[in-house]
């Protein structure tokens, strides 16, 4: 099959090291290249296996560099709202979409006193001044409802189709979940998709 | 199996450009692949090891990249495909071997794979090694994307065995740990087997004492250059377009995708040549001859430092060309260090052009005024971590005394994020020859660090320059201290000198994705191996105080490091507990969260252990996070008000 051809989207993925941003973006382009297109995905972590800031840019369409450029971003979204705000400062288009999760996990900095982690409203005003569109929602809360704190990335998966920037096929997505899981973690990630994506839906409905 | 295994021919597959360079070892039908793990190199020998077994290939990790390297060119002197990898400082272990063996070449295909780290993401250094490849005066290849990633380290062994030479495939952080998407290829048969000829072609061939001598060898390798200019000018990989204007961007590797969309987003494809060289070193003479005859400028994007520059420029002089050639180098267009991207191409272009940069100062404003809000996450051990526990042991036992300078010498490993620091405040520098800070936290802790094997060799240089204002020690980890530590050891032993080395013993090579070393009891494919023990080693090494602790016991660990450090001595402590991570994915779980009682009085104390499951505020005191904390007890035993206790939070 040849590749369809048409230009870039461009996602990038963030939050801390244990959270399953990596997974989310490789499940995103999995189901790009079910969908016959090109895709690029680059993971960046530091050194340390958990607990770190961690990004993924994950590009659709036409592109031949793993990295976008600044501003470049159609859409951010984060699994915790201070690698959200860090990653969107340099990435994030103006007009594009922040989604985040509201849930905090505080760095090492804070306990030991030198800074103090900004309230999640001053970075969702901050994201505001970027001239993106935030959508929020507590995505580690739906995903123990789904039945598994660990679906968190899925439940924002979800919210990331609600949306509607990224044009690929649920279909494809669900098809990616079950080549990597077993079918009770399908059930549970599915589960929590769908949450995601009424949460998304919900608050977009709200908005207009 | 690894869908690098399972794939047929023409199948697309999303795969990491390590993952894709492994296909294309196999697709070569490599016989022996032999590596020491390094980031951001390890996942192409972890995907080989997924399915050597199956397709019938011998893949292990070595104690070091030194021991791989001549291990994969014994084997490929015996005719068989051979592949090493490692990290850009991989390669400095390895130069030895590296710049002698192609006075007589190889025989089977060897390739050398090396994953430089622009940016040092995960590395002491930024090193361009694809200089060792001129230095050493062999072809070195730079995959653009994933797809060449797979094709080029196929190419590579069927190069090396034209040439007779090993061959180079240099990757970077980015294209290793991105994917893209490859689409497969065919699988060739492997050899007929190994086979030995002393006198292959040569006489003496693999040995280069053998007469007529290094020197003649020598030679014979040097008339080798111009089959490798051959090679360079008809290679596939190479790609000329010409453009409307006399100017030139000529590229290589990464850097090649970055100006792909710089002139896509600054419409200049049409306007511009590409010039794309597939070989870096050497660079295909005729083609470049053609660019420089025709440009009036050129810009040189490279990831690293200038190599394809430096050889455009000596093309240039030697044909009496005049031509404005841009890079790094006398008017620089590009930076000489930290990572390429398409940003800084786009500059570079603009610049070249004459083109207006279009930057927006408004939003430039409201981006400083929005990233002020955004807080450091400095990187920090595991909760749980064993290291938390010989640290803070180890700070115990050499006391923080205010008229002591001790000297940390830190080594590579998880460990070394105790001299990483915490990011939220900048230490001010000194002129002072000699002075006391306090390391409040653990990660202020490590006072040298540099690179494998260095610290226990670096300590013995402090005491033999009559060092004696604080203790000096040295700390490293199970697989350092088998990668680099052991002739160190050995020569303090030898030589007489005082010496205190704690070794942290988590049975895992954990930094880098808890990879098999001589201390875990198994091999690199899971068979049972013989486990090394390090007190063993040390013994047998001729050290006399060697003691084994357990480093989630605070009391008999400092116990242990201060008998070291008051003995006459060469001391060895090996504090051994298995890495956290690889206990909670076998377990699941390792024992309930403990929690912070009333009589916590907020002294901080908890703090300076760099648990990240400890929580403190001067309004609410310490915490415990219930998620993170695994339970290990060592904040337990160190708050001096007994105020943490186990069992998870009241309601």
């Amino acid at each position: 099959m040849n590749q369809r051809r048409r230009p870039a989207t461009n996602v990038v993925i963030a939050g801390v090291g244990g959270q399953g941003s990596i997974l989310a973006s490789h499940l995103l382009a999995q189901t790009a290249l079910k969908e016959g297109l090109d895709v690029k995905l680059a993971e960046t972590f530091g050194a340390a296996t958990r607990g770190g800031s961690v990004m993924a840019h994950v590009r659709v369409g036409e592109v031949w560099a793993p990295t976008m450029r600044e501003d470049e971003a159609d859409v951010v979204l984060s699994m915790e709202p201070l690698e959200g705000l860090r990653v969107a400062v340099r990435f994030l288009k103006p007009g594009g979409w922040a989604l985040l999760n509201t849930r905090p996990w505080y760095p090492v900095d804070v306990a030991v006193g030198r800074v103090q982690y900004p309230a999640v409203e001053h970075i969702v005003e901050g994201l505001g001044k970027l001239g993106a569109s935030v959508v929020t929602l507590d995505a580690t809360e739906l995903a123990l409802q789904a039945g598994n704190a660990r679906a968190a990335n899925t439940v924002m998966l979800g919210g990331l189709f609600a949306l509607g920037v990224v044009d690929l096929s649920e279909q494809n997505l669900f098809r990616a979940m079950e080549e990597r899981w077993p079918d009770r973690l399908v059930e549970v990630n599915r589960a929590a998709y769908d949450l995601g994506y009424q949460a998304v839906s919900v608050s977009l409905g709200d908005t207009t | 199996m690894h869908p690098i295994a399972t794939g047929a021919p023409g199948d697309r597959l999303l795969l990491l450009g390590n993952e894709a360079i492994a296909r294309g070892a196999i697709e070569a039908g490599v016989e022996v692949v032999a590596a020491y793990p390094g980031t951001p190199s390890s996942e192409i020998v972890e995907a080989l090891l997924q399915v050597s077994t199956e397709l019938g290939f011998y893949a292990e990790w070595s104690v070091n990249e030194k021991v791989s390297f001549e291990l994969a060119v014994g084997a490929a002197l015996t005719g068989v495909r051979s592949l090493a990898t490692m990290k850009g400082a991989g390669l400095n272990v390895v130069m030895d071997m590296f710049l002698t063996l192609p006075y007589g070449g190889t025989r089977g295909g060897l390739v050398v794979v090396v994953a430089d780290d622009p940016g040092a993401h995960y590395s002491s250094n930024e090193q361009d090694s694809r200089f060792a490849a001129q230095w050493a005066m062999i072809p070195c290849l730079e995959p653009e994307s994933h797809q060449e990633a797979k094709d080029m380290t196929k190419f590579a062994f069927a190069l090396s065995e034209r040439l007779e030479l090993p061959v180079v495939v240099r990757t970077a952080t980015r294209l290793s740990h991105s994917s893209g998407v490859v689409k497969l290829g065919e699988v060739e048969a492997s050899s007929l087997g190994p086979g030995f000829n002393k006198h292959w072609k040569l006489a003496y061939r693999w040995n280069v004492y053998g007469p007529p001598g290094p020197p003649a060898k020598h030679e014979w390798q040097l008339a080798r250059l111009p089959m490798m200019d051959q090679e360079s000018e008809s290679l596939a990989f190479n790609e000329l377009r010409r453009g409307s204007e006399p100017v030139a961007v000529v590229t290589c590797g990464t850097g090649a995708a970055y100006v792909r969309e710089a002139l896509r987003d600054l419409g200049l494809e049409d306007r511009l040549w590409l010039f794309k060289t597939g070989m870096v070193y050497p660079i295909p003479a005729e083609m470049s001859l053609e660019v420089l005859d025709q440009c009036d400028q050129i810009l040189v994007v490279e990831e690293g430092d200038p190599l394809v520059e430096s050889q455009l420029r000596v093309l240039a002089q030697g044909r009496g060309i005049d031509v404005e050639i841009r890079g790094q180098q006398i008017e620089a267009f590009l930076p000489r260090y930290g990572e390429l991207n398409t940003q800084l191409v786009c500059d570079a272009l603009v610049r070249l052009m004459g083109l207006s940069p279009g930057v927006d100062e408004a939003r430039k404003e409201i981006k400083r005024e929005v990233a002020s809000l955004v807080i450091p996450r400095s990187s920090a051990l595991c909760a749980g971590c064993s290291h938390l526990g010989t640290y803070w042991a180890l700070r115990q036992a050499m006391g923080e005394q205010a008229d002591a300078v001790h000297i940390a010498n830190g080594d590579i490993g998880c460990y070394e994020q105790a001299g990483y620091g915490v990011k939220g405040e900048m230490p001010e520098p000194s002129d002072a020859p000699m002075a006391h800070h306090d390391s409040t936290i653990l990660y202020d802790f490590l006072d040298t660090l540099y690179v494998m094997g260095s610290g226990v060799s670096m300590a013995q240089g402090q005491v033999r320059a009559g060092y004696t204002a604080g203790e000096v020690v040295a700390v490293a980890g199970d697989s350092t201290f088998f990668h680099a530590c052991m002739p160190g050891l050995l020569n303090a032993v030898w030589n007489g000198t005082k010496l205190t080395f704690v070794v942290m013993d988590n049975f895992w090579t954990s930094m880098t994705g808890h990879q098999a070393c001589p201390a875990t009891g198994m091999t690199a494919v899971g068979q049972p191996a013989k486990t090394i023990l390090i007190e063993d080693v040390a013994r047998s090494l001729g050290v006399e105080f060697v003691e084994v602790v357990d480093p989630y016991d605070l009391r008999g660990t400092a116990g242990a490091i201060q008998r070291a450090l008051a003995f006459e001595g060469v001391a060895v402590v090996v504090t051994r507990g298995e890495c956290m991570l690889q206990i909670l994915r076998r377990e699941r779980r390792y024992r309930e969260p403990y929690t912070v009682t009333d009589d916590c009085v907020v002294c901080g104390e908890c703090v300076k252990l760099g648990c990240p499951a400890i929580t403190f505020s001067e309004e609410e005191g310490a915490g415990i996070d219930q998620i993170l904390c695994v339970g290990c007890d060592i904040c337990a035993q160190l708050c001096p008000c007994g105020a943490i206790v186990p069992g998870e939070e009241a309601e």
